[in-house]
């Protein structure tokens, strides 16, 4: 058997490496920073016959999608990446891959949204993708970005779902550090060939995504959401799966730090999520029992697993890279609340909106907001 | 862990510094992480990067606010480097033909400027003064000569590797505390 290999990579080019081990078909691209790395990777890669793959240029991010919408009505296997803006300007035909019921992965690459500019991460432009349908996984390392993209084509063709894998900008994405790649061979045995139940074919004509009467339209809305939720134990089985043949474990639905025993628990997801934990080891060295839930999967959102591993009478610290505008707060603490409500009346949820626009979050600043926080 | 800061101009290599710093560490045995600060700055603007190395798996994602040690890549950056952060008994490498310990900081001097002229190694914009601080940081941090010779090889594999093997080298040897 083979070993695998550890080398020094970016978290965009992580991602690159797992569409060319994942041997995806069709990658449609169009840059935006930062996920233009993994573009440039991909189509180098395409380029010089490394992956044999279609790689399609396009014009604009809206066409992207509906390149790899039709890519993956034709049966092959589709990637594509963006961020911020262009997968706000995607919006609509994220719904037709989600309505159609076809498993497109793209990575987005977060970043903080126009207006004004920022180049650098905050959490806003996945989270407004929240009723479009896609699952959504987040990460907090390379290692993770590569791991979860294949997991990510592994779940969507099996419950024919889009799924979007997101990750910080820069502090993930143009961030160097080792990297494990599996071999292949171990990679062939986790994700076989597509096959789809079925595809557009040329030779046989037939139309797809037609207008439906209110009687039809219900039916396969309401399949979409009961299949979006039947996806977590897929997740589940795939994150352990990919565990037994490569040994690497990134979490399933959530992933926990110093829990068990924790009074206080930092919530919060990707890169920020990954620094907590020095964070938590800070907390612990003064005395505080502190402990991280880190949701892997944002959506659907992990509730019964989160109900189930937060301790008794814990005080959970949301931390949100993002805004709820119209509420006081972030997204995640607004999820979480609705998850706990009528379940766990011990818990205690308190929130704070930090690292807009890539402002940076050390282990010691958010330590001390968690510590703050016990006295809101 | 170990933390690191590079202080530099936009155009003077900060970021492949950066990585092949990571790729000692791995080469070394440890973990490493480069992780530049991109903005949209230009060529001669204040830039910066982190580096980490570490025994064990590195979790951390910030930029280095109190690193261990600050590579200062112009002597022009001196006080704006050290005021952007460092700890109290962190410790200064610096790119001058001479240099006085900064405040109480362990100091070390390197003139990575004449030894990458010597070596050849520059361009109509100025010497490649990268590869010669590679070689001084990798002797301040005890990083074996032959992982630094093997992690210039990684990267510049063959002929390229020379000139470069040469300078870092120079800068090993030479590279003093003050």
């Amino acid at each position: 058997m083979k070993a695998a290999q550890v080398i020094m990579d970016t978290g965009a080019h992580a991602a690159a490496l797992a569409v060319k081990s994942a041997r995806v078909d069709v990658i449609p691209g169009y840059p935006i920073t930062p996920q233009t790395s993994i573009m440039e990777a991909v189509a180098a890669m395409v380029e010089n016959g490394e992956l044999d793959a279609r790689f399609i240029p396009v014009e604009g991010e809206h066409s992207a999608m509906a390149a790899a919408v039709a890519a993956a009505a034709a049966g092959a296997r589709v990637f594509t990446a963006t961020s911020a803006n262009g997968l706000l300007y995607m919006h609509e035909v994220l719904h037709m891959a989600s309505g159609g019921r076809l498993p497109v992965v793209m990575c987005n690459v977060n970043r903080g949204v126009f207006a004004p500019w920022t180049l650098w991460a905050d959490h806003q432009d996945s989270f407004a993708q929240r009723d479009t349908g896609w699952i959504q996984y987040h990460c907090s390392s390379n290692q993770e970005v590569f791991n979860t993209i294949l997991q990510a084509f592994r779940v969507a063709e099996q419950i024919n779902i889009p799924v979007m894998v997101n990750f910080d900008g820069f502090a993930i994405s143009h961030c160097l550090m080792p990297l494990t790649l599996p071999p292949q061979e171990d990679i062939d045995r986790f994700l076989p060939p597509h096959s789809p139940e079925w595809r557009l074919d040329p030779e046989y004509p037939s139309s797809f995504s037609n207008v439906t009467n209110a009687s039809e339209y219900a039916p396969f809305r309401q399949m979409l959401s009961d299949d979006i939720l039947a996806s977590i134990p897929l997740v589940k089985q795939a994150a352990q799966e990919y565990k037994d043949i490569t040994g690497m474990w990134d979490g399933d639905t959530i992933d926990t730090y110093r829990l068990e025993d924790a009074e206080v628990v930092a919530f919060a997801v990707n890169s920020m999520a990954a620094e907590l934990r020095l964070s938590i080891d800070i907390l612990r060295e003064q005395g505080i029992k502190a402990g991280l839930l880190r949701p892997r999967l944002y959506l659907p959102f992990p509730a019964e697993d989160i109900i189930g591993a937060l301790p008794q009478n814990a005080q959970v610290m949301v931390l949100d890279r993002n805004y709820n505008f119209g509420h006081p707060g972030g997204i995640l603490a607004s999820e979480l609340k609705n998850a706990l409500f009528g379940r766990r009346s011990d818990i205690t949820v308190k929130n704070r909106v930090m690292g807009i626009g890539g402002i940076d979050l050390t282990r010691r600043f958010m330590a001390a907001e968690i510590r703050a926080m016990m006295d809101d | 862990m170990l933390e690191l800061r590079i202080n530099g101009f936009g155009g003077q290599g900060s970021v492949t510094l950066a990585h092949l710093l990571a790729q000692a560490a791995l080469e070394n045995g440890e973990q490493g992480q480069a992780l530049p600060f991109f903005g949209v700055e230009r060529r001669g603007a204040p830039v910066r990067a982190a580096v980490r190395m570490s025994p064990a798996t590195i979790h951390a994602h910030s930029q280095c606010d109190r690193p261990d040690y600050v590579v200062v890549m112009s002597e022009k950056l001196t006080a704006a480097a050290v005021s952007e952060g460092i700890t109290e008994t962190g410790t200064v490498i610096i790119n001058a033909p001479h240099a006085a310990a900064v405040g109480k900081h362990p100091t070390w001097q390197v003139d990575a400027d004449a030894i990458a002229r010597e070596a050849g190694l520059f361009s109509a914009d100025g010497p490649f003064i990268n590869i010669p601080l590679f070689g001084a940081v990798c002797r301040v941090l005890n990083i074996p000569q032959n992982i630094m010779e093997q992690t210039i090889l990684h990267k510049w594999p063959g002929h390229n590797g020379e000139s470069n093997l040469s300078a870092a080298g120079k800068a090993y040897s030479t590279v003093t505390r003050r």
